[in-house]
């Protein structure tokens, strides 16, 4: 007969690695010199960074000139505002809130969307190893998601892929939830047919 | 709950947030109702699909000079009143109010709105400012909101194309109106004229939405 354990007290958690420690004090220093206008520190964050945000801009402009001009406007941005992080999430956290705010304010993506002709779906990682779904089926899928309407786009981006719920999208967007919901449905309903074809 | 209302629920149950009782509700009728259990195996599908893509990718050119000459010439703006911002803020509203005004002529009744505080994310305006919106509370926008369009989606085969078009052109219009005057708020949250504005917006899409709802059946 097993013995059952009910647990009555806390349990103290594991003290992080010491590795963990030194990092995490390390980025919170970086974050705090460039707070004083430690550029070098900056340039840190940047690099540890430039991956995930470049990434979010160009899923969410569908347009890989435009997704460099909105990382570096997002990156110029966290600096001005870092005054305002107050370290109640990791930065990087914070840092993809900005990269969103810049991209959902931003009102290029429109006009340079229809002048484009290259398929964005060309650009992004095919390099998909580590990941369940084939390299084919996840590059059709960037490739579909590239193709959707711009605002089917970004609400997909957003749900589905960055995994915001459809409060904190209606927040940051300005859209009622109902219409995020409207606009999740339809963009799921077009990736489906284009990657059924 | 229908069809709809279950689909809806799709993926507060694929991430489990639903209680036991609608989730055992869901099973239900998804067991029973092959078009919602396809409609589930293919959301699920494309959400895990989704969900495994890599996230993270190196641009292919070096963006820090571009960076670096961005930060040397700015400073920090919390604070600072963005006139472009205002501008496009006054407009969009401008915009808003001639293009609902213009499609359903004279008013019903008075409208029984209520307001959300905007959706400032780094920094929001007081709830003090807020709370002496003229006669809007602050709770139940959204609730209300969802009714309509729920009650909109409900009728919309009984109104013509034509119509439902225009509805849906003028509310994203007015949702653009939101997201400027929203993002104008970010640069100045205290900014009661820009918080009156939002307030109008906000009132406007319920009246919108309500007059679409009580429009006498066209088809």
């Amino acid at each position: 007969m097993g013995v059952e354990t009910t647990a009555t007290f806390p349990i103290p958690k594991p003290a992080p690695p010491r590795a963990a420690m030194r990092v995490a004090d390390s980025r919170e220093n970086l974050v705090d010199r460039a707070a004083d206008g430690d550029v070098a520190a900056f340039e840190e964050l940047y690099r540890e960074n430039i991956g995930r945000v470049y990434l979010l801009c160009l899923r969410m402009s569908g347009d890989p000139s435009l997704a460099e001009e909105l990382a570096q406007e997002a990156f110029i941005r966290a600096w001005q505002k870092l005054g305002s992080f107050r370290g109640d999430s990791a930065f990087s956290t914070w840092l993809h809130r900005v990269t969103v705010n810049v991209v959902l304010g931003d009102r290029r993506s429109t006009a340079r969307r229809e002048a484009r002709v290259k398929p964005v779906g060309d650009d992004l990682p095919v390099d998909l190893s580590a990941h369940e779904p084939s390299p084919g089926q996840a590059l059709d899928l960037e490739r579909s998601i590239a193709a959707l309407p711009e605002g089917a786009r970004r609400i997909f981006v957003l749900h589905d892929i960055e995994g915001y719920r459809h409060k904190e999208i209606a927040r940051l967007t300005g859209l009622a939830e109902g219409t995020s919901k409207a606009q999740l449905h339809r963009a799921r309903k077009l990736l489906r047919k284009a990657l059924a074809s | 709950m229908n069809c709809h209302e279950i689909t809806e629920r799709f993926d507060d149950y694929l991430d489990g947030r639903l209680d036991t009782a609608e989730e055992e509700e869901l099973q239900a009728h998804v067991t029973g109702c092959s078009s919602c259990a396809e409609e589930m195996a293919s959301v699920r599908e494309l959400r895990n699909l989704a969900a495994a893509l890599p996230s993270s990718l190196e641009p292919s050119r070096d963006l820090w000079s571009g960076i670096e000459a961005g930060i040397s010439e700015t400073n920090v703006v919390r604070g600072r009143f963005g006139r472009n911002a205002f501008l496009a803020a006054a407009a969009a509203v401008v915009i808003v109010s001639s293009v609902v005004t213009a499609y359903f002529v004279g008013r019903s009744q008075a409208v029984v709105a209520t307001v959300e505080p905007p959706a400032i994310v780094e920094s929001g305006p007081s709830e003090v400012l807020l709370a002496s919106f003229e006669g809007l509370g602050v709770d139940n926008y959204m609730a209300t909101r969802t009714e309509l369009l729920d009650a909109l989606e409900a009728r919309k085969h009984e109104l013509s194309a034509e119509t439902m078009d225009v509805v849906m052109e003028n509310l994203l219009l007015i949702d653009y109106a939101m997201d400027s005057i929203a993002k104008a708020l970010g640069d100045e949250p205290e900014n009661e004229f820009l918080m009156k504005q939002l307030a109008g917006a906000y009132r406007r899409q319920i009246d919108l939405l309500q007059r679409a709802v009580r429009m006498p059946a066209e088809v």
